[in-house]
């Protein structure tokens, strides 16, 4: 099984007066690792967010492909009250249970929790206060719950910000597991080298596509 | 229901009579109350943590204030002035949808806003209410501002217990997603949470609690004892379950020792005011704690 393929088609978005987002289309082919590049207020996250269903947009957005569990979402970062007495297995329960996250979880639950917190290599962390983790450990628990359970779309925006050099790694060895099992993954990436080592397509956007296609191609017209 | 409440009073007030229970249960008004009292702690320490965590502790306030309008305008429509619900709940959830809808629609930070509407709600309230207080007993006033256990009755009862049922059954399926929505929409929306819809959920929920408590505890104090529980539990607790475990068990305890107390000693406040001083004694013994036990001193950080 694969993941979904995502079509953007002329994608428009106006905020406050400002264009965003100017006729964005663009296909990511299913199960496909895509790097999506560009500078700082290109609109790469506010394309995201279409895709999430978060921003009124003119033009569409939509998945081809079976959707069987819900996709997998890193925010750029978490921006979270330091006060606020949240465990990281409470923010854990709180994304990916029905029951709600004061009246704890099941055992299924909470091996499921267990497992992915290992997976990104933050399993000793579960108890500890959410606020009170460094940049790069919220990072890593975030992934934790953008794969628990194992989505079939995972969207990540610049996951690797404030991760150490063992973290990306970590991260990068991830991706690559997920890709193998068919994950469609989209990924909002800075680090130019690291798109041109992982990415199977890119695409870069300055308010509008400037280019799409292969890190091959990509090289060739930098 | 009223079988039920019959059958509960008559069992107290037996007990009442063979000196098992404290002498106030001999009391109907003092069973009706500790009956809401039951209802209310729970639902004022989940829902007060939610409101605490969501930074919307001026909001409730502002309900509350515009509860005092809903009754005045009860009384001018003719509604029984001790227990106008249609105006009440009909005027507060106007209210609180327009000041949420409004704050999707504008630039003014959340303070800024909810304090204009804030305002807005207690000069409303306040002329609204001195405008029909000549048709209506002082003591009505009094109640409605700071609470009486003498005018609760069944129908009030009731009324709590199908907020009770309406929160339990719509809010703590939709517990996590009103939780996730203000921690970050976009992480929600990729959860398959509707962020605008939880939204005016959870306001409509707040709104149909704060006027549910109305009759114990006022409309001036029903804000506070929707937070200074869930303040006291956050100061000793370093988690989800017990930040909303604690707060529960503080604010049914208020309520009830501030019923019972003020009956069982002499002591002439009204329930909403015994309430709310009981909870910002346990806050106070719970920022001692904090402040002198290692343990919590790390609760926040």
């Amino acid at each position: 099984m694969r993941g979904p393929a995502i079509v953007f088609d002329n994608v428009s978005l106006q905020l406050g007066g400002t264009r965003v987002l100017d006729a964005v289309s663009f296909r990511v082919e299913a199960g496909t690792l895509h790097c999506l590049v560009g500078p700082n207020g290109g609109g790469k996250t506010s394309l995201v967010r279409t895709l999430l269903g978060q921003m009124p947009h003119s033009g569409s957005v939509r998945l081809e492909g079976e959707i069987t569990t819900p996709l997998g979402y890193v925010p750029q970062l978490l921006d979270f009250d330091r006060n606020v007495p949240m465990t990281v297995n409470d923010v854990m329960a709180l994304l990916g249970q029905r029951r709600p996250a004061f009246l704890g979880s099941s055992r299924a639950a909470k091996a499921l929790r267990a497992a992915a917190l290992a997976r990104t290599g933050v399993a000793a962390m579960g108890a500890k206060p959410f606020g009170s983790l460094s940049g790069g450990q919220r990072q890593r628990v975030l992934l934790a719950q953008a794969i628990s359970p194992v989505p079939w779309l995972l969207i990540l925006d610049e996951p690797t910000a404030g991760i150490d050099e063992p973290g990306v790694r970590l991260v990068e060895a991830l991706v690559a597991e997920l890709h193998d099992r068919g994950v469609t993954i989209l990924w909002i990436n800075h680090d130019l080298e690291q798109v041109r080592r992982i990415a199977q397509s890119v695409t870069v956007i300055n308010q509008r596509v400037s280019f799409h296609g292969s890190p091959a191609q990509w090289e060739n017209v930098r | 229901m009223n079988a039920l409440y019959d059958f509960i009073r008559e069992h107290l007030q037996a007990l009442a009579a063979t000196g098992v229970l404290p002498q106030p249960f001999e009391y109907e008004f003092v069973i009706n109350a500790l009956l809401c009292a039951v209802l209310i702690g729970p639902l004022l320490g989940v829902l007060g943590s939610m409101v605490m965590i969501k930074r919307m502790a001026f909001f409730s306030q502002s309900v509350g204030n515009a509860a005092m309008t809903g009754v005045a305008i009860g009384v001018l429509i003719g509604e029984s002035y001790t227990s106008p619900y249609f105006s009440m709940f009909g005027f507060c959830l106007l209210f609180a949808l327009t000041l949420k809808y409004t704050q999707h629609r504008t630039t003014l930070a959340n303070d800024t806003l909810i304090g204009v509407f804030l305002s807005i709600s207690l000069a409303m309230g306040a002329s609204l209410l001195l405008f029909v207080s000549a048709k209506i007993n002082t003591h009505v006033m009094e109640s409605v501002l700071f609470g009486s256990i003498l005018a609760v009755d069944h129908t009030d009862m009731n009324v709590l217990l199908v907020v009770t049922a309406i929160c339990a059954l719509i809010g703590l399926p939709l517990y996590n997603g009103m939780l996730l929505a203000s921690l970050n929409p976009s992480l929600a929306h990729a959860r398959g949470v509707r962020v605008r819809s939880v939204d005016y959920l959870f306001v409509v929920l707040v709104t149909l609690v704060t006027v549910a408590c109305l009759k114990i505890i006022g409309a001036v104090l029903v804000e506070a004892l929707l937070l200074i529980p869930a303040a006291a539990a956050r100061n000793i607790s370093h988690s989800l379950p017990a930040l909303v475990t604690r707060a529960v068990l503080i604010a049914t305890f208020s309520c009830v020792v501030g019923i019972l107390a003020p009956m069982q000693f002499h002591i002439p406040v009204p329930t909403g005011g015994a309430i709310v001083i009981v909870a910002a004694l346990v806050f106070v013994v719970t920022t001692v704690i904090r402040a002198t036990t290692a343990r919590f001193r790390g609760a926040s950080v």
